[in-house]
């Protein structure tokens, strides 16, 4: 799989109510890391963290350093914030919008 | 929640009347408007302004949203226009300095504490590792951790005056610290201040040169639009420094004493010693005030090397400065800094 190396920062997402804020760093070697805050940490803290990683390692980010601020965003929401956000740090367009 | 009449832009800065609106909105909320402010925005609503947040540098401030709109997450509004401006312009750790009632709705913005003066300020930053790692860089660059002695220092530029100091505490501890203050207000370049104190001690080896970074705040970068009187300033500036450098840096390092220039002249540096007077030794920390080493009669000052670059004499700066210093100075990298000093009027 192809691999992709997180070289500057991105960030993607609002600090709305449904919404999560989510910046991507370098993190050279040192694996994916997940500063989580969220309004919902408690309950759901473990899901979000995990539907982060899921979604970095779909895309072949291994190191990334995570910063993330939740809002109470759906899985969805929560996939589509990561992609957006490792797309500008990449500087790549990561999503296939067109229909092949 | 969010109404169609609300609109989100950027304020025009250089517009006069936009600019006097905003001042306007932000008076209402008993703020002012921080003279070094590089951007602003604002919501309106049908036109009037009902919340507006700016930038200086790396500090977020002047953020207020109107007291009859509160509770539509206008202020998260704001702080992200405010974050993803900074993102794009390549600034990713942010700092916030506030009143200490704000602390809730900023740490539900993301924010981190760093420190609090109690009933006075709060300052926090957007990553919540950033000030460990700060400290693990100075751990790094200090070897063995042993007790030890700290100076801070500017040196805009690097001066016998300077040297003198680091050379009378370097020899009355096992380990000296140095910080140079990181804000890029002076007129040498931080980078440039850092490189001639680093070059003026290479010989003095029990002293580690450290970036100040952003946690010795500088009255440059302290923010003063929520404090209504000057001496308050200088004070709050004070305490909150001296607060880091106990809870963070002091202890992370085993600094058991400061030592500081004695200052005669400056009004706002006499008074920030005062401030660490009461407080250094309440933390067990002792404090040295150092007299200043005099070259014909009148201390050695920066700002007197400042003067005579300004008049362009050499010969009188090479008597106050160390050789590393005055080489620099006559070299071709130096030109365009004098070249401003002699432009410009500043105290800096």
């Amino acid at each position: 799989m192809k691999q992709l190396t997180i070289q500057s920062t991105g960030i993607a997402g609002t600090l709305e109510s449904s919404d999560i804020s989510i910046t991507i760093e370098q993190n050279e070697d040192k694996g994916i890391e997940i500063q989580l805050k969220s309004t919902v940490e408690n309950l759901f803290g473990e899901q979000i963290k995990k539907v982060i990683r899921e979604t970095l390692e779909d895309m072949g980010v291994n190191d990334a350093l995570v910063r993330a601020n939740d809002k109470g965003a759906l899985d969805c929401t929560i996939q589509a914030r990561v992609t957006s956000a490792v797309s500008r740090a990449t500087q790549t367009p990561c999503y296939p919008w067109e229909v092949k | 929640m969010w109404h169609t009449s609300l609109e989100e832009r950027a304020v025009k800065l250089t517009s006069e009347s936009e600019r006097n609106a905003l001042i306007a909105f932000l008076e209402k909320q008993g703020l002012a408007l921080d003279g070094d402010v590089e951007y602003s925005m604002v919501i309106t609503d049908f036109g009037k302004i009902i919340a507006t947040g700016s930038f200086a540098g790396r500090v977020l401030k002047c953020i207020a949203v109107d007291e009859e709109y509160k509770g539509l997450g206008l202020s998260e509004k704001v702080f992200t226009h405010l974050t993803n401006e900074q993102f794009r312009r390549g600034r990713t750790h942010l700092f916030v300095f506030t009143k200490p009632q704000n602390k809730q709705i900023f740490s539900d913005l993301g924010l981190s504490l760093i420190a609090e003066v109690p009933s006075k300020v709060v300052l926090m930053e957007n990553r919540t590792d950033g000030i460990r790692k700060y400290l693990d860089e100075l751990a790094a660059e200090s070897g063995e951790i042993i007790p030890s002695a700290a100076v801070v220092v500017n040196c805009n530029p690097f001066t016998l005056g300077h040297r003198y100091l680091l050379e009378y505490a370097a020899a009355r501890c096992q380990k000296l610290h140095v910080f140079v203050v990181w804000e890029d207000k002076s007129s040498f370049p931080t980078e440039v201040r850092y490189r001639l104190v680093k070059e003026g001690t290479a010989d003095l080896p029990n002293v580690i040169v450290h970036r100040g970074r952003d946690y010795i705040i500088s009255d440059a970068t302290f923010p003063t639009y929520f404090i209504k009187h000057y001496e308050d300033v200088v004070e709050t500036h004070a305490r909150l420094d001296v607060t880091i450098f106990l809870q963070y840096i002091a202890q992370r390092l085993a600094i058991q004493k400061r030592f500081v220039g004695e200052e005669p002249y400056c009004a706002v540096t006499s008074e920030y010693n005062k401030v660490m007077a009461e407080m250094l030794p309440a933390a067990g920390i002792e404090l040295e005030i150092v007299p200043r080493k005099t070259a014909g009669g009148a201390a050695i000052s920066a700002s007197r090397v400042r003067e005579l670059l300004r008049s362009g004499d050499l010969a009188a700066v090479r008597a106050l400065v160390p050789e590393t210093t005055y080489r620099f100075l006559v070299s071709e990298d130096a030109g365009e800094i004098i070249e401003k000093l002699r432009s410009s009027a500043s105290r800096h």
